[in-house]
């Protein structure tokens, strides 16, 4: 029998990382004013979930999933389609990245780069959203320029996170447990 | 290629990246200069009374105003910003407004718009205000009943307009 690239326990594992997305976007509220600072959770989940699953395309399924539980809470500022891409855009940038730097999450400078990345490609999305519906220009002369340093450190803090929960949930013995179990 | 030389092209993509968006709304607002009259800088929202232009609002005078902040009900977050209130009052003055004059805040692009009258913008309790959106663009808000989510809020704010009854 053709053995299926993902387990049914790794979709359900997936599965699970994406409605932590969620529930983290809903549940955890910070007190900072900036755009972007949700990717210090969101990049960590997406990073932890990419070395659960330690297969191309897990992140992929992670967005895409997060992506449409997202747009059918009503998630988001600019419409269904709009969140959807957004959240969906995180996960397979957060591929690429995975895939170009050929990279393990549990080195922290590969978790930097595909947090930086994955956050860009949710505020690139929201960006290019803007221009295609013409939005108009920003009130404040600066404001691009501040939300995307916003997402780049966000992005970054994120991938730090979910490094250093790797780095944890090695110590606990959790690789090695999921080893065993398969 | 080696780990070290595929973070630095990565590096080098993120500076294209920013790069670009920058260049692009660069242009963008070289665009709108040059269509738009002298005294509405790009990316100032136009005020319009009884349909004649009186002023725009502009970044500079923000310093002028009072932030204001509320958190909103629905998911929690905090909107804060400046009082519409305060934006009208500094560029019409209160002789020009009437507790029956209606104010329409709209946006074009989102095909947008939410009329209240004076009385219930200049009400503090309501909170009408503008929120500074994350790619720098105005949105409406407010904890007026009916217009107290986010389905409802205008985002990209770019026309304020005030009719006197």
């Amino acid at each position: 029998m053709k053995q299926r690239y993902f387990s049914t326990f790794q979709l359900i594992l997936l599965a699970l990382f994406s409605a932590l997305i969620i529930v983290a976007k809903i549940a955890l509220r910070t007190p900072l004013q900036l755009s972007g600072h949700s990717g210090l959770f969101w990049m960590a989940i997406i990073i932890v979930g990419a070395r659960v699953v330690p297969k191309l395309g897990a992140s992929s399924i992670i967005g895409v999933t997060s992506g449409l539980l997202a747009s059918f809470m009503g998630l988001g500022d600019f419409g269904a389609l709009n969140t959807f891409i957004s959240y969906a855009i995180v996960g397979v940038v957060s591929d690429l990245m995975l895939w170009i730097l050929r990279g393990d999450t549990e080195n922290m400078v590969v978790a930097i780069s595909v947090g930086v990345f994955g956050h860009l490609g949710k505020f690139l999305t929201k960006w290019l959203f803007g221009i295609i519906t013409g939005a108009p220009i920003g009130f404040v002369a600066l404001g691009l320029l501040k939300a995307f340093i916003s997402y780049v450190i966000f992005g970054a803090l994120g991938g730090i996170l979910g490094w250093l929960t790797l780095k944890a949930l090695k110590r606990a013995g959790f690789f090695a447990y999921m080893a065993e179990k398969r | 290629m080696d780990q070290k030389k595929r973070l630095l092209i990565a590096g080098a993509i993120l500076l294209v990246i920013l790069g670009v968006v920058l260049g692009v709304d660069y242009l963008q607002r070289q665009n709108a200069a040059t269509q738009a009259p002298a005294n509405m800088p790009p990316g100032s929202i136009p005020i319009y009374v009884d349909g004649n232009f009186v002023g725009s609002f502009i970044p500079d005078d923000l310093n002028q105003l009072p932030a204001v902040s509320f958190v909103d009900a629905e998911e929690g977050k905090t909107q804060d910003g400046w009082l519409l209130r305060d934006v009208l009052l500094l560029y019409l003055g209160e002789d020009n407004l009437q507790d029956r004059s209606q104010v329409t805040v709209s946006s074009s692009s989102r095909e947008k718009s939410k009329t209240f009258s004076w009385a219930e913008v200049e009400d503090h309790q309501n909170m009408v205000m503008f929120d500074l959106s994350g790619r720098g663009t105005l949105k409406l808000v407010s904890v007026v009943p009916g217009f107290d989510i986010r389905d409802s809020w205008i985002q990209d704010v770019d026309k304020i307009e005030i009719t006197s009854p």
